[in-house]
């Protein structure tokens, strides 16, 4: 099942990469990617798509922990999808 | 004021006055500030044993501990001992040096890509760009390493940035929190559970002392009455003399503890994380409990076992929070019989030295607050089931990621960390050998660690494994070509003495811990002793096997 993570993280160059392995080694698939930068160093703003059969919790409370996550959101379609 | 001297600056800020490390090219600036500090720098002989050596200092003080290393090889000498500290949650800060900025990312000598090695070894890490942002990364690097889960954090500096002018140290500026509130909105529902519980049990992890809830933890295992058991972690958080404490649980706990738990109907985890060295088969492990959880970190709860009620925050707040009365006579009773029929045994037959009463020989000989520092092996359960502590900051046991050359370089560590306290090294013939080069830096300092190798010569406890599920085919697993320990401690002038027989051991003990230095004591034991009891891979706890032969 596919999961869409909406972060906002900080403008470092790791950030991403720190995303990915965390994914990768936690067990999900990335299916989907983009990244925009937010005006004046003010931060990135990150769309992540995962795939996995693993409840998406153990993936996000993960990357919460990443100091240079500052806010994570289930896209709204997920969150109607676990409260179903 | 240069950038390196900035670095020694925010350290002493810091408060911090101990170091260990090995300098090197990328690093020069910083040795070189280090040539007039304050600061004492303790030079180790491998990165990984300085690392080491200060998460001994960290674990048996509470304190941060601090390491360096050039860029390159000293950096990634240091990346076992990041692995390590992650995985026990121990508060560190690794300055790493890096090559200079002109000639990042084209391979120059020695450069290394050391923060993309640290991602999966560290809770984070930096790479400092300009000496205008060195004293803040610096004061978040502490923040990072001690707040919430505590760990490893690494700074990497490059060579240009240490030697750049800094300008002059503000105040500390204050470090950017992510305080987690303590919640104990579902604190009534905890209490309801452990009221109405009739075999409740507290499963007591190393996030309780991490804490400073070992007070909270006595009032609330007295007030609930209620009997507990720890990890290899959490060992001396239950006051000695607590009747209803039955011991570490788990691949080689005690049987008391694993039928415990095993048959309880609340299991109340107080910062601990269900590792399946702890669970055995966690489809089966405590299959009728129900779980209330409190940690500090956020992704452990629901990780491997679900909670019915769970707490994130200050173990010292929830722990009064949910503390309840209990009528649970009958089990109380019960784990109290559990315990006097699966007793410690230390009847052996013949002369030869059993480690397990050697062991328990020297637990009772020590002086009080003495610090034991373990290697990895059948010696390191040997020391969890028949030492006793006072506190866990006594007992250093690399327990997530299992170490072999952990206890040496530890207890270096721990002895600059307590100089007043007693520190005992116990290694085993391989785990000794993988940071034998510390030897080196106990005879600079002369420091009185005491260092007892229990000598199988086997890598005993995959021996063990080998005997039991792979039919007896012994694949690289002998060591009987052994060197001679007594006279390698000799070369450091550190006096030993070797023994062999039962007998010999109380005046073994006797002469080393009378004598005032470092001191060595070689023990020489069966290689067939192995370790019991055991939870074979993928059983249930209860399903334990005891001595074969
Ligand atoms: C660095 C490292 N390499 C390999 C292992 C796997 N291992 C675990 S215990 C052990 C044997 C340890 O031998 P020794 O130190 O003599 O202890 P004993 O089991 O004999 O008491 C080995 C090789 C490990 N834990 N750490
Ligand atoms: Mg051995």
């Amino acid at each position: 099942m596919n999961h869409t993570l909406n972060i906002t993280a900080n403008n470092e160059a790791s950030v991403v990469e720190r995303l990915l392995q965390v994914t990768r080694y936690r067990g999900y698939q990335l299916a989907g990617l983009e990244l925009t930068p937010m005006a004046e160093k003010a931060g990135l703003s990150i769309t992540l798509t995962v795939s996995s059969d693993k409840p998406i919790h153990l993936l996000t409370s993960q990357l919460h922990k990443l100091y240079d996550v500052r806010d994570l959101q289930l896209a709204s379609a997920d969150i109607a999808a676990l409260r179903a | 004021m240069n950038g390196a001297e900035l670095v020694l600056k925010v350290l002493q800020q810091q408060g911090v006055d101990t170091i260990f490390g090995y300098p090197g090219g990328a690093i020069m600036p910083i040795y070189d500030a280090i040539y007039q500090s304050p600061v004492k720098h303790y030079l180790c002989r491998h990165e990984q044993g300085g690392a080491f050596s200060a998460i001994g200092y960290a674990r048996s003080s509470g304190k941060v501990g601090v390491c360096l290393a050039t860029s390159g090889p000293g950096a990634t000498n240091l990346i076992t001992s990041l692995a390590d500290a992650m995985l026990d949650s121990v508060p560190l800060v690794a300055i790493t040096g890096q090559v200079s900025q002109a000639v990042m990312g084209t391979d120059a000598f020695q450069e290394i890509d050391v923060l993309g090695l640290s991602l999966s070894v560290t809770k984070h890490s930096f790479m400092v760009r300009s000496a205008d942002e060195l004293a803040a990364t610096l004061n978040q690097a502490f923040a990072i390493a001690r707040s919430g889960r505590p760990g490893p954090v690494l700074v990497d500096i490059p060579k240009d940035v240490q030697l750049a002018v800094a300008g002059k140290l503000d105040v500390a500026a204050e470090p950017q929190s992510r305080a987690l509130n303590t919640s104990l909105a579902q604190s009534a529902q905890a209490r309801q559970l452990i009221a109405n519980a009739k075999k409740p049990m507290a499963y007591i992890g190393g996030g309780v002392h991490m804490a400073g809830a070992m007070p909270q933890l006595q009032d609330f295992l007295a007030q609930c009455q209620m009997p507990s058991v720890t990890t290899l972690k959490g060992m001396g958080s239950v006051a000695k003399d607590n009747p209803n404490y039955l011991g570490m649980l788990g691949m080689h706990g005690t049987q008391a503890a694993n039928l415990a738990v095993q048959q309880c109907d609340l299991l109340i985890c107080l910062g601990a994380r269900f590792d399946d060295r702890v669970t055995g088969n966690l489809k089966k492990f405590a299959p009728n409990a129900k779980v209330i959880h409190v940690d500090i970190d956020p992704a452990e709860i629901n990780k491997v076992r679900f909670a019915e009620v769970s707490f994130l925050g200050d173990m010292r707040q929830i722990l009064p929070a949910i503390a309840s009365t209990t009528d649970c006579s009958d089990w109380l009773a019960h784990c109290s019989s559990l315990k006097q029929q699966h007793g410690w045994r230390y009847d052996h037959p013949g002369e030869r030295i059993y480690a397990p009463l050697m062991l328990k020989q020297l637990s009772e000989r020590m002086p009080d607050n003495s610090v034991v520092c373990c290697d990895v092996g059948q010696h390191q359960m040997w020391v969890a089931q028949h030492m006793r502590f006072s506190h866990p900051r006594n007992h250093l046991s690399s327990g997530g990621l299992g170490t072999m050359g952990f206890g040496l370089p530890a207890a270096i560590g721990a002895k600059l960390a307590r100089p007043q306290d007693t520190v005992i090294a116990v290694s085993g013939d391989g785990s000794f050998m993988m940071n034998v080069q510390e030897l080196g830096t106990i005879k600079r300092f002369r420091l009185p660690v005491k260092i007892v190798i229990i000598d199988n010569q086997r890598l005993g406890m995959v021996k063990q494994w080998q005997q039991l599920f792979f039919n007896e085919r012994y694949s690289e697993t002998d060591l009987s070509d052994n060197p001679d320990f007594v006279a390698l401690a000799a070369a450091f002038a550190i006096p030993g003495h070797s023994v062999t027989r039962k007998d010999e051991v109380e005046s073994a003990l006797e002469a080393m811990f009378t004598w005032p230095g470092p001191y060595l004591l070689h023990v020489r034991i069966d290689e067939k002793d192995n370790v019991w009891p055991l939870v074979p891979p993928g059983a249930a706890n209860e399903d334990m096997i005891m001595e074969t032969n």
